[in-house]
């Protein structure tokens, strides 16, 4: 029986996978040591380029453009240069549409391809690289508080965590933004609006982690420039106790956080770090049978966002309210209620 | 022969884009019967990236229903030794990524489109398309910049009839040169040529020293022809070549299986060909739909032509790149209850984020079975085009008369209530004439269609014992009328001579009961405003066999339209949801 699960751990030892957005070299060594600004790789973006018709723009045939060129293939030119001129009465100029070296030439026209620009990858967190990615990334290995996350912007940063409400059904308003945010990751509650959004912009926030954020958001979420993560997903749910909990035994410590979301064909989870002082923490062990005890999260349903832990494992399937019959486990949220739920929309907390 | 006499037991591995199934199958006396069945979740991607520990997980189920060994020193056991291993181990995979695909051409009604329609035949992304667009002059820049900025696997270069358009072709490819010459040597795109025959010379020229270039037949060679197998035939191999056999783990899933890995819609599309066959009634056609989380696969045989058609969305994946399309509010028409849009779009995003749970309230339930209903219209609006059946009939936009049709895939099969599946079904493909509704329960069809390669009669025969149950025969009348009318009187005789004289009536579902298996004779005869597919206002003798749901008359009109106001269309819902027992 498949069963997934997130981690939500105080001090494990984590590897982190660091990946280019495409193919590019890799800039450090496996056995160095990294801090979260060190650039381990790095890739060319694609230039920009423009095809100049020569012949057209001269009025010349497409034989004769060869004469009346000013440049040859691997000039230089800036923007405004005269790439070719006809002299004498009515004659005509074609001069170059952007910055750029002349790559190629034939059949009356000229190609020019603009500087290309570098594109960075950061170690984000520090550790020891212990895997090259070649021609991607590397595996970074370190030492602290890891949780996997429901869903991300794409964003990433490192900064101090802030815990800036008191319960995690309680949402992040605005007057919880205030100077002191400025440069912080603020772990609010259950949700984000967006007068508070507008609020951590204005204070140059480095970070949000929310419980969940409601869909009609996602487009502006995507367009900030800092990471926002939520523990959940998606919706109005708050967030679980047990992240909360670990998030607000970690305030005041630097994290890295990465909105990085998986998608249909790979990709990987948001996820937070915190880092510690070197010890010895082992890796965290997924392929923990489930048993009597053991944490798990609701994933679907009335109860979905909610933790506990589980008390019974029954024999059989169990019935839900759709008439679907699965097999189950009786999971105790704490205080006096508990529910059924099938394995299938329940993940185990490592 | 001597081969197929010694195949004792048979493994089918089905990696789908989220589980893995295993199903193992086994001789008794002379056919073959279902032993047990595992599903996990499929491991390419990471953590894994390792198809291979998914099956092994699935294997390990097995071994315990089984109590039998079929996996040691990390492989599995072939051949079969006493009670250990399997004679045979077939794989079919839909997982992989899909080819992603840029289409140039002329004409966006004539080639473009047929070079879509061929595409859909794949698991292929298209990604962009090219073309003039009516422009004067010719966009070569932009050409080349989307290519080079997409980075396509291939681009399929279509456009001038065989003998036709010559320079408009040369500057397509001229832009795909340009563009594939910008890239690293190793991630330039395959170019497929499938336009105007007689630049072949000149199309390998220009591109052949730059990327590789496969020439196959025009898809459109002429102006009222099209001609979409070898370009479907090429687009399929490159899937074959460059995702499934390079997927992670395939090597090893291919070193245990003696037959090389099957994308599933073909596997699929063999089951349908053979119930064609098996129906031995030319005149009408055979309808399989798969609806999974990634893909919707619609695989249909007529006048013994088979068709595959794969819809790039499926009940996990696609539904909201679908809504950027279409609309929200296509979803939430089908929702028998108030509900905003914002609890729609969160359950659709967290479906993508954790495409492996169930619905476990009914609330959950009615969306799934939304995403359901406009997946199956979605991908079967893709493939009717495609089906040289029915064209330049008034009916063409109508679903063609098909019996039986045949429904697999999670999004349907996990249905809590058959019902609630004939339901989806009749509302997403609203068939047309007398139909049997068969529901693929172990969802074995696609892997049996992989086994038909190894072993025919195997497939036939599993499918035969069980693993097809019918959800009932459905009668859909197709005419207009207003509510209440009686559309359609019928009179039903049972196997044991009782009979039921019975009437439909415009813009209802009619249940009569018929058990699965038991046989009725009915007299047919429709009002003359309405065809049964005998003939406008024509009646007759048709015989029937029951399923789960029962007898059942789709009484509501074709094409099906919901009330525009929000109450009575709820109401009207949940009636509908009430006579199917869902």
């Amino acid at each position: 029986m498949f069963i997934s699960y997130s981690m939500a751990n105080p001090l494990t030892r984590v590897r982190i996978p660091r990946r280019l957005p495409r193919p590019g070299g890799v800039l450090v060594r496996t056995g160095d040591y990294v801090e979260p600004t060190r650039i381990v790789a790095q890739a060319i973006e694609p230039a920009d380029f423009r095809i100049v018709d020569v012949a057209r723009e001269l009025g010349v045939p497409l034989k004769k453009v060869k004469a009346y060129l000013k440049v040859k293939r691997g000039d230089t030119v800036a923007e405004g240069d005269v790439l070719a001129s006809r002299g004498g009465f009515g004659g005509q100029v074609c001069r170059a549409p952007i910055d750029g070296t002349v790559v190629g030439s034939g059949r009356g026209r000229l190609l020019l391809e603009a500087e290309p620009t570098t594109i960075t990858l950061a170690a984000l967190v520090p550790g020891s690289v212990v895997e090259i990615l070649p021609a991607e990334g590397v595996v970074i290995e370190t030492v602290g508080a890891f949780m996997q996350m429901g869903w991300g912007n794409g964003k990433e940063a490192y900064g101090v965590l802030r815990v800036v409400v008191r319960a995690p059904r309680h949402p992040i308003r605005p007057k919880h933004i205030d100077a002191a945010s400025q440069g912080a990751i603020l772990v609010g509650g259950s949700r984000l609006d967006e007068e508070t959004l507008t609020q951590a912009i204005e204070m140059q926030v480095r970070g949000i982690i929310v419980g969940a954020i409601p869909p009609s958001m996602i487009p502006q979420l995507e367009a900030v420039d800092f990471p926002v993560v939520t523990t959940e997903g998606i919706g109005t749910m708050p967030m679980s106790q047990a992240f909360f909990d670990l998030l607000r035994s970690l305030d005041g410590r630097e994290a890295a956080i990465c909105g990085r979301v998986r998608h249909r064909w790979g990709g990987e989870r948001p996820y937070v770090v915190v880092p510690m002082p070197a010890q010895a923490a082992q890796p965290l062990n997924p392929e923990v049978p489930l048993t009597v005890g053991s944490r798990v999260r609701v994933l679907r349903g009335p109860y979905t966002g909610t933790s506990g832990v589980v008390a019974d494992i029954p024999k059989g399937l169990i019935q839900l309210e759709t008439g679907a019959r699965l097999p189950g486990v009786q999971v105790d949220f704490g205080g006096k209620e508990s529910a059924l739920v099938p394995f299938i929309n329940l993940e185990r907390l490592l | 022969m001597a081969e197929a006499r010694t195949i004792e037991s048979i493994l089918i591995a089905d990696c789908g884009t989220v589980f893995t199934k295993l199903l193992l199958l086994e001789r008794v006396e002379d056919s073959y019967r279902f032993v047990a069945q595992a599903e996990t979740l499929t491991t390419m991607n990471p953590p894994w990236s390792d198809l291979g520990v998914g099956v092994v997980q699935a294997l390990e189920q097995l071994e315990q229903i089984t109590g039998r060994t079929l996996y040691a020193s990390g492989r599995l056991i072939t051949p079969q030794q006493g009670l250990e291993g399997v004679d045979a181990f077939v794989v079919t995979l839909s997982a992989s990524e899909p080819l992603s695909l840029v289409i140039a051409g002329l004409v966006r009604e004539m080639s473009l489109e047929s070079a879509r329609r061929a595409a859909a035949g794949t698991y292929t992304n298209i990604k962009a398309f090219l073309s003039r667009e009516g422009s004067l002059n010719s966009p070569q820049e932009t050409w080349a910049r989307t290519i080079r900025d997409l980075a396509p696997d291939v681009v399929m270069l279509v456009g001038g009839v065989d003998g036709g358009a010559r320079r408009p072709v040369m500057e397509l490819a001229d832009a795909i040169a340009l563009a594939a010459s910008m890239l690293e040597p190793d991630h330039r795109p395959t170019v497929l040529y499938a336009g105007n025959a007689e630049l072949r010379p000149q199309i390998t020229k220009l591109l052949g020293d730059i990327t590789h270039v496969e020439v196959v037949d025009n898809v459109h060679p002429s102006a009222d022809t099209e001609h979409l197998g070898p370009a479907q035939n090429a687009l399929e191999q490159m899937y074959i070549e460059e995702r499934m056999n390079t997927a992670p783990g395939a090597d090893a899933l291919m070193a245990w299986s003696r037959l090389p890995l099957l994308p599933t819609a073909t596997a699929f599309s063999r089951v349908v060909d053979y119930l064609y066959h098996r129906e031995g009634q030319p005149s009408r056609g055979v309808l399989g739909i798969d609806i999974g989380a990634a893909t919707t696969t619609v695989a249909a045989t007529f006048e013994g032509r088979p068709y595959v058609t794969i819809y790039e969305k499926g009940i996990a994946y696609g539904p909201l790149s679908w809504i950027k399309e279409h609309d929200v509010a296509a979803l939430l028409q089908w929702i028998p209850e108030e509900m905003e849009a914002e609890e729609l779009l969160a359950l659709l995003y967290n479906r993508e984020l954790r495409p492996w749970t169930a619905p476990q309230d009914p609330r959950e339930l009615w969306i799934e079975q939304a995403i359901a209903r406009e997946m199956l219209r979605s991908a079967l609006a893709v493939a009717l085009p495609t089906w040289d059946v029915g064209k330049g009939s008034k009916r063409s936009e109508m679903m063609p008369h098909v019996d039986p049709i045949l429904i697999t895939g999670g999004g349907l099969v996990h249905m809590p209530r058959p019902g609630q599946a004939l339901l989806v079904v009749l509302d997403g493909l609203q068939p047309t004439g007398i139909s049997t509704i068969l529901l693929d329960v172990n969802r074995a069809a696609p892997a049996l269609g992989a086994v038909a390669g190894l072993k025919p009669l195997a497939a036939a025969a599993a499918l035969e014992a069980g693993t097809l149950v019918s959800l009932g025969t459905v009668i859909s009348p197709v005419g207009k009328a207003r509510p209440g009318d009686v559309v359609l009187r019928m009179r039903i005789t049972y196997e044991d001579g009782g009979t039921l004289n019975v009437e439909a009536r415009y813009g209802d579902i009619e249940i009569w009961p018929l058990l699965p298996g038991q046989k009725a004779s009915l007299e047919v005869r429709p009002n003359h405003h309405f065809d049964v597919g005998l003939g406008p206002g024509r009646g007759g003798k048709v015989q029937v066999v029951g399923g789960l749901v029962g007898l059942v008359v789709d009484a509501r009109g074709r094409p099906l339209t919901l009330p525009d106001d929000p109450d009575r269309r709820r109401r009207i819902l949940h009636g509908w949801i009430w006579d199917v027992g869902g």
